[in-house]
C-alpha cells in the first residue's frame, strides 16, 4: 500500500533561514502521527507544504499527488484545521454547512448537523458571536463530516480550556478515526495526545530527529532512576540524557541492554513528552 | 458552475453592503420624492416634454452608477485581502475549490452581480418615484415619466453600461485584485503610488508622459469617447457652458450607443489583454497566499 505522505529531502527556505532542512519521512494509512517539536522546528512549514499551501524543494507526494498546484484536488480527500480560529467571523453556522455541502462532494450534511446538534451552538449564530471553543467545534464538525483520507490538525486545541480539549480529542477518536484514515497532528501539549498517537515524528531546527511508532519508541528507549551512590556506574552504560529528580537522577538510554539497566532499579519506557525534552535538550538538563 | 454559484453566494453573505447600499440610496430617493418638492414651475413656459422625464430618469440611474463604481473599486481592493487579514483564507483553502475559481467568482461579483443589483435597485426606485410623482405632481410632469420608449432606453443603457464597462475597466479591476492579493496593508496607497512613481520616473528620465496619458485615457476619457457617440463632446460642453446642451438631452439612447466603435477600438482589446494578465497574476498570488 502506498504511503499517505512520502517526503524525501524536503526543504523550505525563508530568506536565509532554512525552516525545513532535508526532512525525510513517510506516513502510512491508518496512523495517527504526532508532529512534535519546539517552536521554529519547522512543523507549520511541513504542514503547509503537505497541504499545498506553500512552495518547497525536494520530493513530496500526498495521497499520490504533488501538493503544490493540486491543492483543490487534494482537498477532496484531505481536511485540515489550522492553528488559529479560521472560521470567517461574518459566516453563519448554518451557511457554513450549506457552503461546504455545496462545494464538497464528499461532505455529508446529515453527519455535520448531527455533530453540531450535540453542541449548544445555534445554527443562526455568526462565528464572531461564538467562543473560541465553539468555533473549533464547528470546524471539527465540518471536518469530521467529510469522508477524507487524511486529516491534518495544526495546534487544533490552542486556546481551548481543558474540557474543550478533552472533548475535541474524544470526538476525534470515537467518532472519526478508523483504519482507512490518517491523522497528522501538531501540538505543544504532547502529554495530552500521547495516548492517542500511533507514531511520533520529532523535529528540531527543520530536521527529523526521530521517527518511530509508539511501540517502537517504548522498546527502543529506557529510563532508570539512580541514586547518587551508583550514578557513575550507571553513566558507564552511556545515557544520552540525565535529569535530577528529588536527590536522585533519571538517566535516559537509547537501545541499551535492559537487563544491565535493571540492576540499577526499575526500567521504564519514557513518555513521548520526556523523550521530547531528553532528545532536544542535549546531555543534561 | 456549482462552485461558482456557491462562491458568489459567499460574496453576498460576506459583503452585505452589495445590496444594503443600493437599497438605502433607493429608499432615500423615494423619501425625497414623497416629501420633497414634486413639481416644476411651468409658468415660464412649458419645458420640452420628453426632456424633463428623460433627464429625471437618467439622473437617478447616474446616481446609482456612480455609487456602484466607487463601491466596486473598494470591493475589489478588499476582495483578496480581508480573508488573509481575518485568517479565514486557511478555511477557504481547506475546501476543494481552486484559486482560479475563487478569484474569478470575486471578479464576476464585481463586474456582473453588483451591477445587476444596482440595475434592479435603480429600476425599482425609478418606478416608485415615477408613481409617486404622478400622484403628487401636475399631470404633464407625471405623464412625461410614463413613456415606454424611455423605459426601454433606460434598460438598454444599463445593459450596455454593464457589459462595456466590465470590458473596459477589466485592467483596473485586475490591478486592484493584484494589490488586494499581494499588499499586507495600506492597500489604497499601494494601488495608487506605483503608477504615480512610474509616471514620475518616466518624466524624470525620458521627459515623456506616455504612461500618464494612457492611464488618463483608461480611467477617465477613454470609456465615454469609445463606447458612445457624442457623449464626450456633450460632457465637455456641459462642464464648459455650465449646463447641458438641450439638443443632446433630447437625443435618444439608441443614437448614443456605439457598440461597433467599441468593438473595433484597439484600446478595448489591449485593455482586455492587460486585464487578463493581471487577473492571472492575482490567481497566482492567491495560490501562494496564506494568512497575514
Amino acid at each position: 500500500m502506498p504511503y499517505v505522505i512520502d517526503a524525501r529531502d524536503l526543504r523550505k527556505r525563508y530568506g536565509s533561514r532554512l525552516a525545513v532542512d532535508d526532512a525525510s519521512f513517510t506516513i502510512g494509512a491508518g496512523r495517527i502521527v504526532g508532529l512534535v517539536g519546539p517552536n521554529g522546528a519547522g512543523k507549520t512549514s511541513i504542514l503547509r507544504a503537505v497541504l499545498g499551501l506553500a512552495s518547497y524543494q525536494g520530493y513530496l507526494r500526498v495521497l499520490g499527488r504533488e501538493p503544490l498546484g493540486a491543492r483543490a484536488a487534494l482537498m477532496l480527500e484531505t481536511c485540515f484545521i489550522a492553528d488559529v480560529a479560521v472560521m470567517p467571523p461574518w459566516l453563519r453556522v448554518d451557511r457554513a454547512v450549506d457552503f461546504v455541502a455545496g462545494v464538497h462532494p464528499r461532505f455529508r450534511r446529515d453527519r455535520a448537523l448531527a455533530l453540531l446538534g450535540k453542541t449548544p451552538i445555534k445554527p443562526g449564530s455568526r462565528m464572531r458571536e461564538l467562543s473560541k471553543g465553539m468555533k473549533t467545534q464547528v470546524h471539527l464538525a465540518l471536518a469530521m463530516a467529510v469522508d477524507a483520507k487524511l486529516l491534518v490538525l495544526d495546534e487544533p486545541t490552542l486556546g481551548l480550556d481543558l474540557l474543550a480539549r478533552r472533548s475535541f480529542y474524544d470526538a476525534l477518536l470515537n467518532d472519526y478515526m478508523d483504519e482507512t484514515r490518517t491523522i497528522l497532528i501538531t501540538t505543544h501539549q504532547v502529554e495530552e495526545i500521547e495516548n492517542l498517537l500511533t507514531d511520533v515524528l520529532l523535529l528540531d531546527r527543520g530536521r527529523v530527529v526521530l521517527q518511530d511508532s509508539v511501540e517502537g519508541l517504548a522498546a527502543r528507549f529506557a529510563s532508570v532512576v539512580v541514586g547518587a551512590d551508583r550514578l557513575e556506574a550507571a553513566r558507564a552504560l552511556g545515557p544520552f540524557h540525565e535529569r535530577p529528580a528529588l536527590g536522585r537522577t533519571i538517566l535516559y538510554f537509547d537501545n541499551a541492554d535492559r537487563a544491565a539497566l535493571a540492576a540499577f532499579g526499575e526500567v521504564r519506557s519514557p513518555s513521548v513528552a520526556d523523550l521530547f525534552v531528553a532528545k532536544l535538550s542535549g546531555g543534561t538538563a | 458552475m456549482r462552485n461558482a454559484y456557491w462562491l458568489m453566494r459567499r460574496e453576498l453573505w460576506e459583503n452585505r453592503a452589495i445590496w444594503i447600499l443600493p437599497t438605502v440610496i433607493g429608499a432615500l430617493l423615494v423619501l425625497a420624492a414623497l416629501f420633497g418638492r414634486a413639481d416644476i414651475d411651468v409658468s415660464a413656459g412649458a419645458p420640452p416634454y420628453r426632456m424633463v422625464g428623460g433627464l429625471l430618469l437618467f439622473a437617478f440611474g447616474i446616481v446609482f452608477f456612480l455609487v456602484m463604481s466607487v463601491y466596486s473599486a473598494w470591493y475589489l481592493l478588499d476582495s483578496l485581502h480581508s480573508e488573509r487579514k481575518d485568517h479565514s483564507i486557511l478555511f477557504w483553502k481547506s475546501l476543494p475549490v481552486t484559486d482560479t475559481e475563487t478569484v474569478l467568482a470575486k471578479l464576476a461579483t464585481a463586474l456582473l452581480v453588483i451591477p445587476l443589483v444596482y440595475f434592479a435597485a435603480a429600476d425599482v426606485t425609478t418606478l416608485l418615484i415615477a408613481f409617486i410623482v404622478s400622484v403628487r405632481a401636475s399631470s404633464w410632469f407625471g405623464a412625461s415619466l410614463w413613456r415606454a420608449d424611455l423605459w426601454l432606453q433606460l434598460q438598454a443603457l444599463w445593459v450596455y453600461l454593464i457589459v462595456t464597462s466590465a470590458v473596459w475597466y477589466l485592467p483596473v479591476a485586475g490591478w486592484l485584485m493584484v494589490i488586494s492579493a499581494w499588499a499586507r496593508r495600506a492597500l489604497s496607497l499601494w494601488s495608487i503610488l506605483p503608477p504615480l512613481a512610474l509616471i514620475w520616473a518616466e518624466s524624470a528620465f525620458f521627459g515623456t508622459r506616455h504612461l500618464a496619458a494612457a492611464l488618463s485615457v483608461r480611467l477617465v476619457t477613454g470609456y465615454p469617447q469609445i463606447a458612445f457617440h457624442g457623449l464626450w463632446a456633450a460632457l465637455l460642453q456641459a462642464v464648459g457652458a455650465g449646463g447641458a446642451d438641450p439638443s443632446f438631452a433630447s437625443a435618444d439612447v439608441w443614437s448614443l450607443l456605439d457598440p461597433i466603435g467599441f468593438l473595433r477600438s484597439p484600446a478595448t482589446w489591449s485593455g482586455l489583454a492587460v486585464g487578463a494578465a493581471l487577473i492571472a497574476a492575482a490567481i497566482r498570488l492567491r495560490s501562494r497566499a496564506v494568512e497575514l
